[in-house]
């Protein structure tokens, strides 16, 4: 299990590339469907938190799914995993080849891999928004986070911290009532 | 004591990328560039661009790089461990709170709002990846298609990836 969990993990950092949200799809498909680790809705929720907690989403991702099915094992073997295939290839530049980013090959290669990337950005927003409780009342939200943030350049922190407060308070409100 | 100090800014570093990618860059280049004479300028377009081009999180890849480069492998490896350092933390108090209180409803409604809040951030790097990205014929190509096939055949995007790796390399 523990051998297992490395191995997603290990495959999931190698092929993370411009940011984790193009492998939202990958690693939902790998630790709800083909494993059964957790179930979607856990993972949608674990999305939010990894996005919403400082460090790098992949990263974040890795800690909370590991513990979730192997405690602080599972979390050290899924981060360890996730970190790994970046940590070695960049040693592997930085000491042969720190002229990577020139070679033509590669540069090829990437002119291709980057619209694919936002490509795989694109398709699951959409089935995401099915899951992740999308209804026509509460569409201008994530719309207004869309703008502020890719448009008006706004960071994502004040956003995360009013999102939380208000929702808490209004939790809060419900409870009582 | 470079060490302790690497360690400790990229814990900073770490601790102050929300929302991913390339947010985190500018924080990078003023810790690194502006406030501690670690890289030069050029250099840290070079570190950009095959963070860019390597697998794995950017500010993990940026990390290893500029520790690699300042302190060899020890470097590497304390810049990357601190700059996960913060989330090894906080998100593990996340999780286990959220195991401990995903039952209750107040808890539930922060997440159905963080669903929300999580779907606009996504939104949000499409919309900044777009303009930069898909920017000539040939990406507007490879975009249509990737998107019709992974859309209507829900292909693996490894498969996806490693097929766009080849197309470019024959046709970029």
């Amino acid at each position: 299990m523990l051998l297992s969990l490395f191995f997603t993990f290990l495959k999931i950092g190698a092929f993370t590339i411009g940011g984790a949200y193009a492998m939202i799809p990958l690693i939902k498909q790998e630790v709800c469907k083909k494993r059964s680790w957790i179930s979607e809705d856990e993972f949608l929720d674990g999305l939010a938190a990894a996005q919403s907690c400082p460090g790098p989403i992949a990263v974040n991702l890795s800690i909370y799914i590991g513990y979730h099915i192997r405690k602080g094992k599972g979390m050290a073997v899924a981060v360890l995993g996730t970190v790994l295939p970046s940590f070695i290839s960049i040693i592997l530049i930085a000491m042969l080849f720190t002229r990577f980013a020139e070679a033509s090959l590669v540069r090829k290669a990437f002119h291709a891999l980057r619209p694919a990337v936002v490509a795989l950005i694109a398709v699951p927003l959409y089935q995401m928004s099915r899951t992740a409780g999308l209804k026509p009342g509460n569409f201008w939200f994530p719309l207004g986070i869309a703008v502020l943030v890719g448009f008006l350049n706004v960071s994502p922190v004040y956003l995360i911290v009013i999102t939380i407060v208000y929702a808490i308070w209004q939790g809060l409100r419900m409870a009582r009532k | 004591m470079i060490y302790l100090e690497m360690w400790f800014t990229f814990m900073k570093i770490g601790l102050f990328s929300f929302g991913g990618g390339y947010a985190i860059l500018a924080m990078i280049r003023q810790e690194v560039v502006v406030k501690h004479p670690w890289l030069s300028a050029s250099q840290f377009v070079d570190i950009v661009a095959i963070s860019q081009m390597t697998p794995g999180p950017i500010a993990i890849n940026a990390a290893t790089f500029i520790g690699y480069q300042k302190a060899g492998i020890l470097g590497a490896v304390l810049c990357t461990l601190g700059v996960i350092t913060p989330s090894l933390l906080i998100m593990l108090i996340v999780t286990i709170t959220y195991l401990k209180l995903k039952n209750q409803a107040w808890f539930k409604n922060v997440f159905s709002k963080l669903r929300l809040l999580s779907l606009g951030l996504i939104a949000a790097a499409l919309i900044m990846l777009f303009g930069s990205v898909i920017a000539d014929l040939f990406s507007i190509i490879v975009f249509t298609l990737s998107l019709s096939v992974t859309w209507k055949y829900k292909l693996n995007p490894f498969y996806l990836l490693l097929v766009a790796a080849g197309v470019g390399m024959l046709l970029g």
